[in-house]
């Protein structure tokens, strides 16, 4: 009974760990992108790109997974995307507002003197951006990068919501056959993960651990 | 360039979540009446022919014995709903495919055709009605008490039901008995989890379908400790389609055809549901 279940549970966190890895392949650079916006000098872009990323940060993921499942059904008549992309299409964006908020708070705290003193060496904005600042904000990002990578493994329980075959699913139908235990049991799986996680996010800022 | 796209993008998203939003605060009937016109014109009138040139019916259900229910290592539906929806698949000339839903999301997975069908002995109440246009009748159901069984006796009677804690599936033919009743209650996601509430001693009592009653609780099941006791009416299964679809008339002609046949007798005794079949 124990390895059906924990075959049946690892199939359901197979989906958790896709949706997991493709959100962050293509949220990690999409939230650099919206970070520019939010910093960008240009006030109406500046101005339109906050308010996105206040909506998304600051309505419930659960009810964006719905609008972008049956939204463009229930509103225009629109054929829908398959449920896995849906769910994966609401991540990215979700997450990318959240990724950009990091980005930008370790962007802006380094020092402006180091902009100026790479003005006055004469290197253009890119070179600035490229050689001096990326590296010491990618040290700096990295505690908080680490506790949304682990609030993501776990915020992908709500696809099922939509009908997504994730863990939490898996556990839950075994209720129906009179077996409690298996919902419970999907919490191993969550905490070895996320014990790989912390151990890979610690080794990283060791790694990282020059110039201080 | 790329970024103001992308903002505009953006933009265009939260203005439709917002809407979305809007839309779904609005009480049914409004957000129906609307509707129910343009599914009089051509292209919703045919959607025995939408399903056809697909291919499929999608049947959107839950796992619910003895309905729609996996035998242990297998991975085909199987049960009443699930043996008689792939006959009525045969009978349209097309595949069926059964998706499990999330229950409280039927209505928006049928309209937005996600799925074709709510075919998972669904209890035809006043809200099913107003949400989909639903089959005739072809089962008969009752809502019934379940409680622990060294307590049975003493919950025979609706009046001794005051007092317990329910637990109850939200939306539900019990929930809606319980509201009659004026009884308070915890709301569940699924009848499944009132009965895991019960048997866990979180709540005293929850009310589900006397079907499903018969096949999961008492003597020989995963529940052996819980009986059910006082019924509370009884009701009728139906199956739902999107509203103005002309599924229901096939559907309903179909099933006079297999009833007539003996086909709907033969799958009935197949799951022990025949002394619950409507008769035609």
């Amino acid at each position: 009974m124990l390895l059906t279940v924990t075959m049946s549970l690892l199939e359901g966190f197979g989906t958790t760990l896709k949706l997991f890895l493709l959100t962050l392949l293509f949220a990690l650079p999409l939230g650099l992108i919206i970070s520019f916006g939010s910093m960008s000098r240009i006030t109406p872009l500046r101005w339109m790109t906050r308010t996105v990323v206040w909506i998304i940060r600051g309505s419930p993921l659960l009810l964006q997974i719905l609008v972008v499942f049956y939204g463009p059904g229930l509103l225009f008549d629109l054929p829908l995307l398959p449920r896995f992309t849906a769910a994966l299409v609401t991540f990215i964006i979700n997450y990318a507002c959240y990724f950009s908020e990091i980005y930008r708070g370790g962007i802006q705290s380094i020092p402006r003197g180091q902009y100026e003193a790479g003005q006055v060496l004469g290197m253009t904005k890119r070179q600035i951006f490229f050689k001096v600042t990326l590296l010491q904000v990618i040290k700096r990002i990295v505690p908080p990068m680490g506790n949304e990578f682990i609030t993501l493994v776990k915020d992908t329980a709500l696809v099922r919501v939509i009908s997504v075959y994730e863990i939490i699913w898996m556990g839950e139908s075994y209720i129906k056959k009179g077996l409690i235990w298996p919902l419970f049991y999907t919490a191993v799986f969550y905490l070895v993960f996320n014990g790989l996680l912390t151990i890979l996010f610690s080794w990283l800022e060791k790694k990282l651990d020059y110039f201080k | 360039m790329m970024k103001k796209l992308f903002a505009l993008l953006l933009a265009a998203m939260m203005v439709l979540s917002l809407a979305a939003c809007g839309a779904k605060e609005e009480p049914a009937p409004q957000e129906e009446q609307p509707a129910e016109t343009p599914a009089e014109t051509p292209a919703a009138e045919s959607d025995v022919a939408y399903v056809q040139d697909k291919g499929t019916l999608v049947v959107g259900m839950t796992d619910f014995a003895p309905m729609d229910y996996k035998l242990e290592g297998s991975d085909e539906w199987v049960g009443f709903d699930a043996d008689m929806a792939r006959t009525f698949g045969a009978h349209l000339g097309v595949d069926v495919e059964f998706v499990e839903i999330n229950w409280d999301n039927k209505a928006m997975e049928l309209e937005t055709k996600a799925i074709d069908a709510v075919w998972n002995g669904m209890t035809l109440t006043e809200e099913t009605k107003s949400l989909m246009d639903c089959s005739d009748p072809y089962c008969m159901n009752a809502q019934v008490v379940v409680v622990a069984a060294d307590k049975a006796d003493q919950y025979q009677t609706v009046e001794s039901l005051s007092g317990l804690n329910f637990a109850v599936e939200n939306g539900s033919a019990g929930a809606e008995q319980l509201d009659i009743l004026n009884i308070p209650y915890t709301a569940m996601d699924t009848q499944a989890k009132a009965l895991m509430e019960v048997a866990a001693g979180a709540s005293d009592a929850c009310v589900i379908d006397l079907l499903m009653a018969g096949a999961m609780i008492g003597e020989g099941t995963s529940y052996p400790d819980l009986t059910y006791t006082v019924q509370l009416n009884s009701e009728e299964y139906g199956v739902g389609f999107r509203k103005g679809s002309d599924l229901v008339a096939s559907f309903n002609e179909f099933w006079k055809g297999a009833y007539d046949a003996g086909t709907v007798d033969d799958i009935a005794t197949t799951y022990g549901v025949d002394e619950a079949i409507v008769k035609k």
